[in-house]
């Protein structure tokens, strides 16, 4: 469950745009591949993590409604691990990404807060990931988003991600990128 | 009873099958893989008919926890009875066929259908209906209106399988001599496994024989196919297969397992040590328990596929089901698989490291799939639909004074799995009923 | 309000804790029996919304939970408390008579339930 508006502490419009625009940037980086750019985004101690989503009643819902901490995902991830994944994409033996994958991430209904310590910000979103590989494959994903994002000098880390998608089965193979 | 299931009347068998699954030359054809007729039989022949994969024990441990899935293209819900039983019902109401449980699992009294009401409990038994007295003033009889039940439903080591027809031999004839096999590692530890909760689902495009057949013996892939998820998880290579000194492929009824005895080939590409020293430290007791050979293989390179579409890789612990959807989609159910015993980073590590391999988001299964949809997609051509592709690797590699049991084939790097599975496949397809299956097992019904 | 009959139930001793069952009862229909921690309620059985013997449904604390659509009524006041139970159920006073459970049947024939 997230938060409701009495209980956050919306930020500037001047930091509102300086994090949408780390958030824009950052999705830039994944859709012209510059992965060791975009790994270098991540915090030290990045959770970056989209749980697997299950479809059950509402007298049997999970820990956390859909889904809980210590059942699937689809990405659970340290840093450690999406170095891992990263280093997969640049292999020149990715036979699936040669031709290369062709992205599109699309960010919107960003909010951004004050975290709980000074220079965290908590960020509300939702995404549009649009893939294409070959002549005719399109693949899209829709999902939300909960950021944590920690000031770091004048630029920022991403600390803490989870990332929700509607579907209890994915409508597609893989997932070949990051969302 | 009212409660039991219909059987399917048996259509006539496709003319011109052997033209595209020829196996005694060692060679199938893309029509199997796109045909719209083809894949009608299967529904029917194969997967109304097959023992097919549905749950383990460890998902729905008490009365009224139920798990619901497909069998073939049929849904259906796993439920928990009080007996401590497992009941398998037909997912559909018998007033106007409406699905009854929309959930993927869950805990309940029973079900009640959004349609009329009609209510049936953990037995299935029909209970009763929203204005039940318009059902009383019909002289309607309840006790013939409730869930329609599977024929049977058994278990093996904590894996629960249902199959449709009354007919099918008893699950341990069907499993035959790959039981003692799966021990390795669904029997490896006292206490057994459990799965770790959740289902991770996605949708191929793609046959579901080619993915069945991937993991029933083609371990020949992995050193290409795999090559950047081992670089990345690993720092180097896929283990060179041929180098193994000894390694088999073993198959029985259209089922396979095809393994090293290097014990933590598979567990080592999730790059967590831990896991390697799990696996060597229980292996003395899986030596004691199944015998030295056996714990050889408890994360061995190795790969499993239970005729039709119920998968696994020991090592990865990653179980899967390949669902029908239709002759060119797939929907892949996945599972982590873990001994109840082991320590719970243990089974974090696993829940994490299955994840990082073998799921939508894997590395290892990254490459997998688009090789699977295009061996699928090409055959849409009407032409290249009819033409030879060669499963003849290891034709003359079967082993006759071997003491293991089943069809014993020397070497991973080897189609005879393959080939057993395509051709209990073809058999299946060509026989109107069990009896006329033939017998192509030539190895021990049983270890020694 | 008038005691019209006093009802023989069952006895104490064959009603176990958190127990309900069912008394068969032709003239004002069938009556459900529960003991909730020693203290001993009488209700109709016959559920108010469908055809179903409340007496092979589950007692949750206080509540009796219906077995065909899983309504609800609290036992003590026969109040119907989950969908899709809307009117009351019934209530009996319960005497205790040595070991002997009854049931007693007041003279208000706008309650008595159907058998």
């Amino acid at each position: 469950m997230t938060a409701l508006y009495d209980e956050l502490r919306p930020v500037s419009a001047e930091q509102h745009y300086r994090i949408t625009h780390f958030l824009n940037y950052e999705y830039r980086l994944l859709d012209d591949e510059r992965f060791d750019d975009w790994l270098a985004l991540m915090h030290e101690d990045i959770h970056y993590w989209m749980p697997g989503i299950e479809n059950r009643r509402r007298e049997n819902l999970l820990e956390h409604g859909f889904y809980a901490a210590d059942h699937m995902a689809f990405f659970d991830d340290r840093l450690r691990d999406l170095g891992r994944r990263v280093a997969r994409f640049q292999q020149p033996s990715a036979w699936a990404e040669n031709p290369a994958t062709r992205n599109v991430h699309q960010l919107t209904n960003v909010e951004v807060y004050y975290g709980e310590t000074d220079g965290e910000f908590i960020v509300y979103s939702t995404f549009q990931s649009v893939r294409s590989r070959g002549l005719d494959e399109e693949y899209v994903i829709y999902g939300r988003r909960q950021d944590l994002i920690v000031a770091d000098g004048d630029r920022f880390k991403i600390k803490k991600r989870l990332i929700l998608i509607p579907n209890a089965t994915l409508t597609c193979k893989n997932i070949n990128t990051f969302l | 009873m009212g409660n039991i299931i219909k059987t399917l009347d048996v259509t006539d068998s496709l003319t011109g099958l052997k033209d595209v699954c020829d196996l005694e030359n060692g060679r199938i054809a893309g029509k199997i893989f796109y045909d719209q007729a083809i894949y009608e039989q299967e529904l029917e022949k194969v997967f109304a008919r097959c023992w097919l994969f549905v749950a383990h024990e460890s998902q729905i441990p008490n009365t009224g926890d139920y798990i619901t899935t497909t069998m073939g293209e049929d849904e259906v819900i796993v439920i928990r009875q009080k007996s401590g039983g497992i009941k398998v019902f037909l997912n559909a109401c018998p007033h106007r066929g409406n699905k009854v449980c929309f959930a993927e699992s869950g805990s309940t009294r029973g079900f009640i259908c959004n349609y009329h009401g009609w209510s049936f409990n953990v037995e299935g038994n029909l209970v009763g209906q929203h204005e039940s007295g318009v059902y009383e003033d019909s002289n309607f009889d309840k006790s013939k209106w409730g869930l329609k039940e599977v024929a049977k439903v058994d278990s093996y080591k904590g894996l629960v399988f249902a199959t449709f027809d009354p007919e099918a031999p008893t699950l341990k004839e069907y499993l035959g001599p790959i039981a003692w096999y799966m021990d390795a590692l669904f029997d490896n530890q006292e206490g057994g496994t459990e799965f770790v909760g959740g289902c991770i689902r996605s949708t191929y495009e793609c046959n579901w024989k080619i993915a069945a057949e991937n993991f029933v013996g083609d371990i020949l892939h992995a050193g290409w196919t795999h090559d950047s998820a081992a670089r990345a998880m690993l720092g180097g290579a896929v283990a060179k297969v041929s180098d193994f000194e000894e390694s088999y492929s073993v198959n029985w009824n259209g089922h396979g397992y095809e393994f090293a005895l290097d014990t933590v080939g598979n567990v080592a590409v999730l790059g967590e040590s831990a896991l390697n020293k799990y696996l060597h430290t229980i292996k003395p007791s899986v030596a004691e328990r199944l015998g030295d050979f056996r714990s050889n293989m408890i994360g061995s390179v190795s790969s499993c596929t239970i005729f039709p579409n119920f998968s696994f890789l020991p090592g990865q612990n990653t179980v899967r089901v390949w669902q029908p959807r239709g002759p060119n989609k797939m929907e892949l159910f996945t599972w982590v698989v873990v001994n109840k015993s082991a320590p719970e980073e243990v089974k974090e590590k696993w829940r994490k490291g299955a994840m990082m391999t073998f799921s939508p988001t894997g590395v290892f299964e990254m490459d997998d799939g688009e090789n699977w949809e295009y061996c699928t997609k090409t055959a849409k051509g009407r032409v290249t639909a009819q033409q030879d592709l060669f499963v003849g690797l290891g034709m003359d590699s079967l082993l006759t004074e071997t003491p293991l049991p089943g069809n014993v084939y020397e070497g991973q790097l080897n189609e005879a799995n393959s080939r057993a599975f395509y051709q209990y496949w073809y058999d299946m397809l060509n026989s109107r009923s069990w009896s006329e299956v033939p017998n192509r097992n030539v190895g021990k019904p049983e270890a020694e | 309000m008038e005691v019209i009959e006093k009802v023989f139930l069952c006895k104490v001793s064959e009603l176990a804790e958190n127990q309900v069952k069912k008394i068969d009862n032709a003239e004002f229909g069938d009556i459900a029996v529960y003991n909730l921690g020693g203290h001993y309620y009488a209700t109709a059985d016959l559920c108010t919304h469908a055809t179903a013997s409340l007496a092979e449904g589950d007692i949750e604390d206080d509540m009796i939970t219906c077995p065909v659509h899983w309504g609800q009524f609290h036992i003590p006041t026969g109040k119907a408390q989950g969908f899709p139970c809307e009117i009351d159920l019934r209530t009996y006073p319960v005497e205790i008579e040595g070991d002997e459970i009854f049931a007693l049947i007041e003279a208000d024939p706008a309650l008595i339930a159907k058998g």
